[in-house]
């Protein structure tokens, strides 16, 4: 695979999930981002393409940044299937194709989970936070009296970004061509990478974030009361009991945006009656 | 409706097909998002609040299989052209939060009928392999224009609603509304916290 190949499928992969669906997933994003390539692959062949393009139209859903190691395994695992002599050959590789499709994608996305959405995603908001924070900028009281420069207001959503993508770009573009590089017995190019370890150094250094979170936010609250009132407690109580609620609401899988709707209505009640 | 909530509407339908379908660089992230669109209704400081807001409160939920999150995008539109439409923050949030809900249940609704115009895609593939192209910029112009007009028209319909209710409400439910609101950073930060546990997903 040349570069610009790798660089056709690395920009084409942005859509891979256009045309996202229950029944088959990303397919239509698949045969899209592989099509150059697939064109490349049968320019003498041009008829059995339509047949190939059947393999790819099946069920595909992995996560879309680890996603690139499907792409360059199957690019490597269809060349095999191109080039095979015998029709038992030709079966057998489109078996061993299948194949990696399915567990690839299956590896891949469970990696991609833990680390961007489960690890990354959020340790990139609390640093967006933590320089919002930083430059005054009080999103934990009104912002009926702040004032904020343009320059504030996207700094800190603009480094969330770019750490994020970093990591996010490197392992898309990396990964297509390590996993075309690599074989099965590496897994193609995956245990290039300690993930484990990414995502328990990620994962520890964001629940320390988390907890300088909590303590700089109490410190906010704290700092603008000089003398604790009844509104003081009350507010301190509210948010205690709901902060609890968040607790058992996360153990019972009700998501954290109902808790909110429920403490406006039951807020409500209270205060009308 | 001005020519600002309008552009809003626009930019936050195409703000919202980088949450799935196109690009996914995470500018429909809500702390991105915000800022962008408070840009456009003149409050940056209201943007950065509900982006906050917004991320803190979607925190528990991840895009993980065929798990669908609220719309970050959705719920920080909304809430920023309910606001610059004259409703106070707190309030507009609210119905932001209900907004995102709803395109998810239609975003899932879309999700599980889309494979019926898609058999006959997969079909016109086969045949001419090229129309994959044309699949994909169908599917991206169907999807920013049906994330546009839900925008649209739920903003137009709740913008409407709240500004001949909220004269009538009493000065209590708007305490309450503030109190809630002000509770979303913690909900939100408490979650995080089991979030990074390692045994979590």
């Amino acid at each position: 695979m040349n570069f610009a190949m790798r660089l056709n499928i690395f920009l084409r992969s942005f859509f891979l999930q256009t045309g996202w669906n229950y029944m088959k997933y990303q397919n239509v994003g698949l045969t899209f981002v592989m099509l150059p390539f697939l064109k490349t692959l049968y320019e003498n062949d041009k008829d059995a393409l339509p047949s190939v393009l059947t393999r790819y139209l099946e069920t595909f859903n992995t996560q879309p940044v680890m996603a690139s190691f499907c792409f360059g395994a199957l690019a490597r695992k269809e060349e095999a299937v191109a080039h095979a002599k015998t029709l038992t050959a030709f079966k057998e590789r489109v078996t061993e194709w299948s194949a990696v499709r399915k567990s690839l994608s299956i590896t891949a996305a469970s990696i991609g989970d833990r680390l961007f959405w489960g690890a990354l995603k959020p340790l990139t908001l609390l640093l967006a936070l933590f320089i919002w924070l930083s430059l005054g900028v009080n999103f934990f009281e009104g912002c009926a009296n702040q004032t904020i420069s343009a320059w504030a207001a996207f700094s800190a959503g603009a480094v969330a970004f770019f750490a994020f993508n970093a990591v996010a770009m490197f392992v898309k573009w990396k990964g297509i061509k390590i996993s075309f590089l690599e074989d099965e017995n590496a897994c193609f190019g995956l245990t290039r990478f300690d993930w484990n370890k990414t995502i328990y150094r990620a994962k520890r250094l964001g629940l320390l974030a988390a907890v300088c979170m909590i303590v700089y936010g109490l410190y906010y609250y704290l700092k603008d009361f000089q003398e604790p009132n009844a509104h003081f407690y009350a507010r301190a109580a509210i948010v205690l009991v709901f902060v609890c609620l968040s607790f058992v609401t996360r153990k019972l899988k009700i998501a954290n945006m109902y808790l909110y709707l429920a403490a406006v209505v039951t807020l409500n009640i209270v205060c009308l009656f | 409706m001005t020519p600002e909530i309008f552009s809003l509407c626009a930019l936050a339908a195409i703000l919202e097909l980088d949450t799935t379908y196109a690009v996914q660089l995470t500018f429909s992230r809500g702390i991105i998002a915000g800022p962008l669109l408070g840009l456009i209704t003149g409050d940056l400081m209201a943007g950065v609040q509900i982006g906050v807001f917004t991320e803190l409160i979607f925190a528990d939920v991840n895009p993980l299989g065929g798990i669908l999150p609220p719309s970050a995008a959705v719920c920080c539109a909304v809430t920023m052209a309910l606001h610059a439409l004259g409703v106070e923050l707190y309030f507009a949030f609210f119905f932001g939060i209900i907004g995102a809900a709803l395109f998810s249940t239609l975003e899932k609704f879309m999700r599980k009928n889309r494979f019926k115009w898609l058999v006959f895609w997969e079909q016109k593939i086969t045949q001419k392999p090229n129309t994959v192209n044309r699949t994909v910029g169908f599917a991206l112009a169907s999807s920013f224009l049906m994330n546009f007009i839900y925008i649209f028209v739920f903003v137009w319909l709740i913008g409407q609603l709240t500004l001949a209710l909220l004269p009538h409400l009493p000065l209590k439910a708007h305490d309450a509304c503030k109190f809630a609101f002000m509770a979303v950073p913690w909900i939100g930060l408490a979650t995080l916290i089991p979030a990074f546990r390692l045994k979590s997903r």
